[in-house]
């Protein structure tokens, strides 16, 4: 047994759990914000991104070490790949979590519509659920649970487009409109969210059974098979 | 407007080797060797491809310096050893009664783990194999030809008288490559040839193996699953596996391209002996 080289993938898996938590706390403090119209919290969440950036690169350099010491083959390079790719997919999902508690501040003082608050609380925990449900199969090397993914999204997504038909529907009045259009953005990035979920769903996919595959194809919707 | 020109993906992934397309040059069927009665290896089956480097990997003990052994028929000279089904060397049978067995291991020479140069000059050492052969027109010339396929001639070329045994182990084990390529062989086996050799000499046997494969056809023996992974391009993986009276004997586990495996092995065994987990 190689007790050393498991250990260090071991600690691999940890981490990118622990970058997982990292995350849905920048979600959740994002959306918070945009909720309470706090931008006192949107700032905090900007600097907190610092933190999953350390961890990203952490885990990064683990990596690159890894390969250069160990020589990874088999199973074990699909698990160090995978994580290279997911690693990457969380730290964006923390640059839009970033992007939303921006944009909550751009919107501070602007007249709100709480249903469309509302809207993205739900939307929100939609993409929670997303996460823990990602890194659930990826821990368990669950293939089903990964491709359980692609449904939650359509939810994501279908919310998403709901929110440019509201923002519409705000009427004339220029603040209204300016912070509808702030919103449109911040739907896009919890959007944005489900999507880097999906393609964590999709390194469980490669880890356990060795070949890549899109759940879905955007610019071919037709070939989508699952 | 965006380009709707396809983009040739493939381009870019590492030229795949296609086995079926290939010449086979053995064609090995349920092969059992035993020493005194006892299974070394038992019921291997797979074929051997033309300009491949085809490595044998596998635990201490479970027939791969057996096997490569039967190829040259280099187990006919220990006393006891008995081979049993099928080896066909370009169709025709290795162990037919009408086969001479010194043809065969000029025709499939074989590199061992610790150079084993004779105590005689470089050229000497060289021309050796010609000579006894009755190869012996332009033999210098053939020397010469043989040290520069073993990628050695330039090391060597003013000191061809001198002893072989001044060379450093590395040169040596280029050496006995260049011993071994001098008859004209088609085949060459090697034995763990650099395991006794340090990094940069074994960088340089396995340039040289990229280099032969283009004439030759290489079957090697290796402990050093990395270094399958780097010069093969089919691997297989031999184990050992308790028989139903108890008796222990390699067993063919897993053939394929080596790409596959060691990125997707299809037997558990096989990936957890190149991942590391066996035992």
């Amino acid at each position: 047994m190689r007790t050393t080289f498991t250990e260090e993938l071991d600690t691999l898996q940890a981490s990118l759990s622990e970058e997982v938590e990292l995350v849905l706390r920048a979600l959740r403090g994002s959306i918070n914000s945009l909720r309470e119209s706090d931008p006192d919290l949107a700032d905090e969440v900007i600097a907190f991104d610092d933190e999953v950036d350390a961890l990203y690169l952490s885990i990064e350099q683990g990596i690159e070490s890894l390969l250069a010491r160990q020589t990874p083959v088999a199973v074990d390079l699909r698990f160090v790949l995978a994580v290279l790719h997911s690693n990457l997919h969380l730290e964006r999902m923390a640059d839009l979590c970033v992007t939303i508690a921006k944009l909550t501040k751009l919107a501070h003082g602007l007249p709100p519509d709480e249903m469309l608050v509302e809207g993205f609380d739900e939307m929100a925990s939609r993409a929670e659920e997303m996460i823990r449900v990602a890194l659930d199969s990826f821990v368990n090397r669950d293939v089903a649970g990964a491709e359980s993914l692609v449904d939650l999204d359509e939810l994501i997504d279908r919310t998403n487009r709901r929110v440019v038909e509201h923002v519409l529907e705000l009427g004339g009045d220029p603040e209204r409109r300016e912070w509808g259009l702030r919103m449109i953005v911040i739907s896009r990035c919890l959007e944005r969210v489900g999507d880097h979920a999906v393609d964590i769903g999709e390194q469980t996919a490669y880890l356990v059974t060795g070949e890549f595959r899109e759940f879905t194809d955007a610019s071919h919707p037709e070939r989508v098979d699952t | 407007m965006v380009s709707a020109a396809p983009i040739h993906i493939e381009a870019l992934a590492a030229e795949r080797p296609e086995p079926g397309t290939r010449e086979v040059v053995f064609d090995i069927g349920d092969l059992t060797v035993s020493y005194d009665g006892n299974p070394a290896i038992k019921g291997a089956t797979f074929e051997v491809y033309r300009n491949f480097v085809t490595a044998i990997i596998g635990p201490s003990g479970c027939g791969k310096s057996t096997f490569i052994r039967c190829l040259n028929r280099m187990n006919d000279l220990i006393q006891g050893a008995g081979v049993e089904g099928r080896i066909l060397y370009h169709g025709q049978d290795l162990y037919g009664r009408d086969v001479d067995p010194v043809e065969v291991r000029r025709r499939i020479g074989m590199v061992f783990q610790k150079p084993n140069p004779f105590p005689k000059s470089i050229h000497d050492n060289v021309a050796f194999g010609p000579r006894v052969l009755g190869m012996t027109s332009d033999l210098d010339a053939r020397v010469e030809v043989a040290l520069k396929q073993a990628a050695l001639w330039e090391e060597v070329k003013d000191r061809l008288k001198k002893s072989a045994l001044s060379l450093s182990g590395g040169q040596q084990q280029r050496l006995c490559i260049a011993r071994c390529l001098a008859v004209e062989p088609d085949v060459i086996l090697m034995d763990e040839p650099a395991s006794a050799l340090d990094p940069i000499a074994t960088t340089r046997i396995e340039d040289l193996m990229h280099e032969l494969k283009k004439d030759y056809t290489i079957v090697i023996v290796t402990h050093n699953m990395q270094q399958a992974a780097r010069v093969a391009d089919m691997t297989a993986f031999f184990n050992i596996e308790k028989g139903e009276e108890g008796e222990r004997a390699g067993i063919l586990v897993e053939y394929d391209i080596t790409s596959k495996i060691f990125t997707q092995p299809s037997d558990k065994r096989t990936e957890d002996y190149v991942t590391g987990r066996f035992g």
